[in-house]
């Protein structure tokens, strides 16, 4: 009698533990997983530049601003950045951050060094071909507009030029970036293009 | 005259159990604030690691980091609690105490250490040899705390038990901290400006396979044997690591909430191995719990792990917001993959705890 006894009490907690576990697996790694795929709907960053600021025209030795703000019109993005992009430099020597309220210190990249391309960050680096000063949140609140003011010395007379972009990360869609259309970058980004007029002194 | 006061003198000396219980109180609030402390400085690591990667906290002085130090602090005040406590006895100081206090003075000296490191490298990574001296330091001092919980109760009370709220307190803190030794080897979190200390992807992989399951064995069958093999005790023990794992991992991750009912579910595992310890004496149940407590390591320790595994599968970066759908698309695949290795370390942790615990009393 105590031998079935014990015998019972040995197979009625076999029988729970396996029925909890036969539900906990099947609930864990089959059942939930396929339900948050199905209901986890990923954020939309959308960043927008809404203002930028420079002289149409400088004289050569004189130093300007450059003005950069920007918001996100979508989600929350994981991080957004907002890059100035300078072709007729390859150093940094002459661009000075004068200003910002971004949630990290801005980036100052000179040629040579390693930076994220076609949106996918640092998946596909490529060197950088001329100077970029990039800054950037983490993360990015919906609504939130950071800026950045630039100052910056011209080494040569002719026309200067700063392209300018936004890009949210992770990137899931055209509405990620801005501008919609423009010029590629050395990043095969999308830009859009300013210019300053440096005269001769 | 004289033979009264010798007389008077006797009524009042205390035998050596009662001067254990006498001194065990002090004793017992030494390891207490050690064992508090390391759980605060854990927790305050597990929600570093969290921060830098939601926010990229740029100094030394981040929230997290205050906490952590705070813990530490607590740690220092149980430390020197335990070293004035013990010179009070006769007898020699025990090796539990001797290894709380080294592991508190290794702390000690991290904390400059990692400032220092934090002023010259700027932004660190999970592996650094700061960071290792830190969690080396909180997982002597916190095994030391529970070790000398154990022996001063055996030796007031003589029984090799604990009560459960000293279960948790003393277990919690080893889990972590050891639980952030394995993360550093494991995650790819370790690559800097200045140093790469990432582990190979399939050396972190191995790493977490073998050692999470053999940890959460370990510490969650020595929780039931201290507890007497009451049921609850386990239960309880791998709730609060799952409590401080939802408040420093997930719920500061808006984008993981909605997957909480998920971690919760991982109580129905502690609860089957508990069942199975309590109910059962038999090698076969306590193999079965092993077993058991093994194979739910890549649930445990969502988030983070999706980390680990996704350099090895997909291994596309896994932005904050992008933890869940990542994991929950690598589950299906593996889970089956590692369940072999995970209930062998599993079965492992069950010997590996009757021996250190049952058998050699080791704590």
């Amino acid at each position: 009698m105590f031998f079935y006894g014990k015998l019972l009490r040995a197979m009625v907690l076999v029988a729970v533990v396996a029925a909890a576990l036969a539900g906990y697996f099947a609930l864990s790694v089959y059942i939930l997983p396929h339900s948050y795929q199905a209901s986890l709907v990923p954020r939309k960053a959308a960043p927008i530049v809404t203002q930028v600021s420079l002289p149409p025209r400088v004289t050569l030795g004189q130093s300007f601003a450059i003005f950069v703000n920007a918001t996100n019109d979508g989600d929350e993005a994981d991080v957004q950045t907002v890059s100035i992009g300078f072709p007729n430099f390859t150093g940094t020597d002459s661009i000075k951050v004068a200003s910002h309220n971004f949630r990290q210190t801005p980036m100052l990249i000179i040629k040579g060094k390693q930076v994220g391309s076609e949106y996918v960050g640092a998946e596909k680096p490529v060197d950088a071909q001329y100077a970029i000063v990039e800054a950037m949140s983490r993360p990015w609140a919906s609504g939130n507009s950071y800026s950045i003011t630039l100052q910056v010395t011209p080494e040569t007379e002719g026309r200067f030029v700063a392209f300018v972009k936004s890009i949210a990360l992770p990137h899931n869609g055209n509405q990620a970036h801005w501008p919609q259309e423009g010029v590629l970058d050395q990043q095969k980004e999308l830009v859009k293009v300013y210019t300053v007029d440096v005269a001769k002194a | 005259m004289n033979e009264r006061k010798i007389q008077r003198m006797n009524y009042f000396r205390q035998s050596p159990a009662q001067r254990i219980i006498g001194l065990g109180s002090r004793l017992l609030t030494g390891y207490v604030l050690v064992s508090l402390g390391i759980l605060l400085a854990a927790g305050g690591g597990s929600w570093d690691i969290n921060n830098h990667l939601l926010n990229k906290p740029e100094t030394f002085f981040a929230p997290p980091h205050a906490v952590l130090y705070s813990g530490v602090a607590l740690a220092v005040a149980g430390a020197i609690m335990l070293f004035s406590a013990s010179r009070r006895t006769e007898s020699k100081m025990i090796w539990p105490i001797k290894l709380a206090m080294a592991g508190v003075v290794v702390l000690v000296v991290a904390g400059p250490v990692d400032f220092m490191w934090h002023s010259a490298y700027g932004l660190d990574g999970l592996l650094s040899p700061p960071h290792f001296v830190l969690v080396s330091g909180m997982i002597a001092s916190s095994i030391g705390s529970l070790a000398g919980m154990t022996y001063h109760n055996s030796m007031a009370f003589r029984e090799f038990r604990l009560p459960p709220a000293l279960i948790v307190l003393g277990i919690l803190p080893v889990w972590l901290a050891a639980s952030g030794m394995v993360d550093m080897f494991s995650l790819p979190f370790s690559h800097t400006g200045y140093f790469n200390f990432d582990p190979h992807p399939a050396v972190g992989v191995a790493v977490a396979t073998l050692a999470f399951p053999l940890l959460i064995s370990v510490l969650m069958c020595t929780s039931s044997v201290l507890a007497g093999r009451r049921f609850g005790i386990l239960t309880a023990t791998g709730a609060a690591f799952m409590a401080t794992s939802l408040l420093t991992s997930m719920v500061p991750n808006d984008a993981l909430v909605p997957t909480i009912p998920f971690y919760v579910a991982n109580i129905i595992p502690f609860a089957a191995a508990d069942a199975l310890l309590s109910f059962s004496r038999s090698k076969l149940s306590q193999y079965a719990a092993g077993a058991i407590m093994g194979l739910t390591f890549f649930m445990l320790y969502y988030p983070l792990i999706t980390y680990t595994y996704n350099k090895v599968t997909t291994n596309i970066t896994v932005w904050p917001s992008l933890i869940a759908p990542t994991y929950f698309a690598m589950i299906g695949t593996v889970v089956p993959l590692v369940a072999a290795p995970a209930v062998a370390m599993g079965i492992l942790g069950v010997i590996a705890s009757n021996k250190l615990v049952v058998k050699n009393k080791a704590l």
